[in-house]
């Protein structure tokens, strides 16, 4: 009777394909994130399924830019040295690429938080006509036509269908995976290492006057802000106004994570400030005054350059070097990329 | 022990509710046929009409959401139970604006509740399927949310390219809910029983001129496009939810 039982169970799992479970950790420290894979089980199957898609250019419409076109690795997933990035037929993007990791903490996403869901997010940088300029129905065809996928899709979901629920799905499993939380900053929280007296300091001045809005452990608070940058004569972005209509959200973007702050400059929503210490002197002289002004931004934030130089020692310690190296993250064809391709230029 | 007896009478009660609930099953069908009408005549896309400001339109594209519809008991006491699904209304496939419902025999109804619109509970679901699938073309990207309506056509009154023009209605957020509940009752405050045998085709009519001809005028030359959630796109919908006009019940065909 036994052995028939057990036989049973090993057929049934012969027959039956069971996706590895493949727990999401939250770092010590962090906040329950706003995204648990709620109907979408996290399993390995599912994130390397999604980790192939953010790496296939059959994403986009003429197949050169899949997602880590502008999501590179070595940038902690956004665009290395570029304001603006490129996509289809040599058009560029609205915005600065912003990097991609802990994503699963974020309520709303895009600098102007107009994605309610991770799950949706792939759909404006897929159907952007200045990006991967794709139609949501030619993708699935095109997906369901490949040699490979629709067995994966099989595998993961567990039955045939190719699907853009399946396809965000996947997306997901991956993107919400992009966790950063191994920079020396995170070492020292855990007391594996000691900052050294200029980390320490400018540490000290981040606290003093940078943490209202970058705020730890995710170095920022999700708020929508005015930080006084006047508006582009050309892209004329208001931010937040052109989600929510409102006059009071004018100019207000939200507020970036300082995580990776090193590997992914240029810096703003346009990407206009190219070094950090151009960010600084914003803060420190470079404030425009208008209604929406962040109220603890009006006299702007004084920076002396003794700040500015602790400052800056203490940023590089949020550059998370086991994130960008993580082959987990990386191109499932090409392994961990350490520097830009000449093409991506 | 007086806290467990308690307890314990109230979830006897609460079984009992549950069971009063459980007991209507849904044992038959109801038939629910939207149907548009201009000037009294059913709609046909790609036909010339007039609005009630004289303006010459033809209608290329008209969809819409409708959603958690059921039958309203003629008694006020009970409540249907409400389903949680969405239809998209397509006039262009006949077979989306036929809607057969799963409702409880030998009860009296007297009206139909729906939802006009996604609400915000379901605007932030993340990926969805079925009426919900971004793929449908009702689905913004770049400020996330479904379109609820979608009039596309054109009128040589329209100032944009091709003369075209295009309302497409949506927002769910605090002052721009385009989201609306709608009761209908029958135009001759007539009720009506649903029972095993004998099936009930129920139509829901829309008169298009309140579309323009609503709480807020809108003529094709001043206003030939809504593209956003906002202020116009809340007036277009209460415009909308105008049109519909009441319940014809037939025997079902």
């Amino acid at each position: 009777m036994k052995s028939i039982a057990i036989i049973t169970v090993f057929g049934f799992c012969c027959v039956v394909w069971v996706n590895i479970p493949f727990p999401f950790l939250v770092p010590n420290g962090f906040p329950s994130p706003a995204y648990q894979f709620q109907n979408n089980p996290r399993t390995r199957e599912g994130f390397e399924l999604g980790r192939k898609l953010f790496y296939d250019g059959i994403l986009s419409r003429d197949g050169n830019f899949p997602c880590s076109s502008c999501h590179q690795q070595f940038a902690a997933f956004a665009t290395y040295e570029h304001r603006l990035s490129h996509g289809f037929n040599d058009q560029f993007s609205f915005r600065n690429a912003p990097g991609l990791f802990n994503l699963a903490w974020k309520k709303e996403l895009n600098w102007d938080g107009g994605v309610n869901h991770i799950e949706v997010q792939p759909l404006a940088p897929l159907l952007d006509p200045h990006e991967m300029a794709e139609d949501l129905n030619h993708v699935i065809s095109k997906v369901k036509k490949d040699k490979t996928y629709p067995a994966l899709f099989n595998r993961v979901f567990g039955s045939p269908g190719i699907n853009s629920q399946r396809i965000l799905k996947a997306l997901a499993q991956f993107t919400a995976s992009l966790v950063s939380a191994d920079s020396r900053y995170d070492q020292m929280k855990r007391g594996l290492v000691h900052f050294n007296q200029y980390e320490q300091k400018g540490y000290e001045i981040f606290r003093q006057k940078c943490s209202r809005c970058h705020q730890e452990p995710l170095f920022t608070d999700f708020s929508y802000r005015n930080t006084g940058m006047a508006v582009d004569s050309i892209l004329k972005d208001y931010g937040r106004m052109r989600i929510t209509g409102r006059k009071e959200d004018s100019i207000k973007f939200q507020v970036p994570s300082l995580r990776n702050v090193f590997l992914t400059f240029p810096y703003g929503h346009d990407g206009r400030f190219v070094t950090i210490s151009e960010v600084l002197e914003h803060y420190n002289t470079g404030v425009i005054q208008s209604p929406t002004l962040d109220t603890g931004l009006r006299k702007g934030i004084c920076i002396s350059s003794d700040d500015r130089f602790y400052l800056i020692y203490f940023l590089e310690t949020l550059t998370d070097s086991s994130f960008i190296k993580n082959p987990l993250f990386a191109d499932p064809n090409s392994g961990v990329r350490t520097k830009a391709p000449a093409h991506l230029h | 022990m007086p806290q467990r007896i308690k307890g314990l009478s109230c979830s006897f009660f609460l079984l009992f509710l549950l069971g009063s609930f459980q007991k209507k099953e849904m044992d038959s069908t109801l038939t629910i046929q939207f149907r548009a009408y201009v000037h009294g005549m059913p709609l046909e896309l790609n036909k010339k009409y007039q609005n009630p400001f004289g303006e010459t339109f033809e209608i290329t594209r008209f969809r819409f959401y409708a959603g958690k519809l059921a039958p309203v008991y003629a008694d006020a006491n009970f409540r249907s139970k409400i389903p949680s699904h969405y239809h998209l209304i397509d006039f262009s496939d006949c077979a989306t604006t036929r809607i057969e419902l799963p409702v409880a025999a030998g009860i009296i109804y007297n009206g139909i509740q729906f939802q006009m619109g996604i609400d915000s509970a379901d605007q932030n679901r993340g990926a969805q399927s079925g009426a919900l699938d971004p793929s449908k073309g009702m689905f913004w990207t770049w400020n996330s949310g479904y379109i609820n309506i979608k009039i596309e056509g054109n009128s040589p009154l329209s100032t944009q390219p091709a003369h075209a023009f295009e309302y497409h209605i949506g927002g769910y957020r605090d002052n721009y809910n385009t989201v609306w509940q709608i009761k209908l009752y029958s135009t001759n405050e007539q009720s009506f029983l649903i029972s095993k045998e004998k099936k009930i085709m129920i139509e829901i009519g829309m008169d298009l001129d309140y579309l323009f001809d609503g709480p807020t005028a809108i003529h094709i030359s001043e206003i030939p496009s809504c593209m956003k959630p906002g202020e116009l796109a809340r007036k277009i919908s209460e415009n909308f939810i105008g049109t519909f006009t009441g319940l014809t019940i037939a025997p079902n065909p």
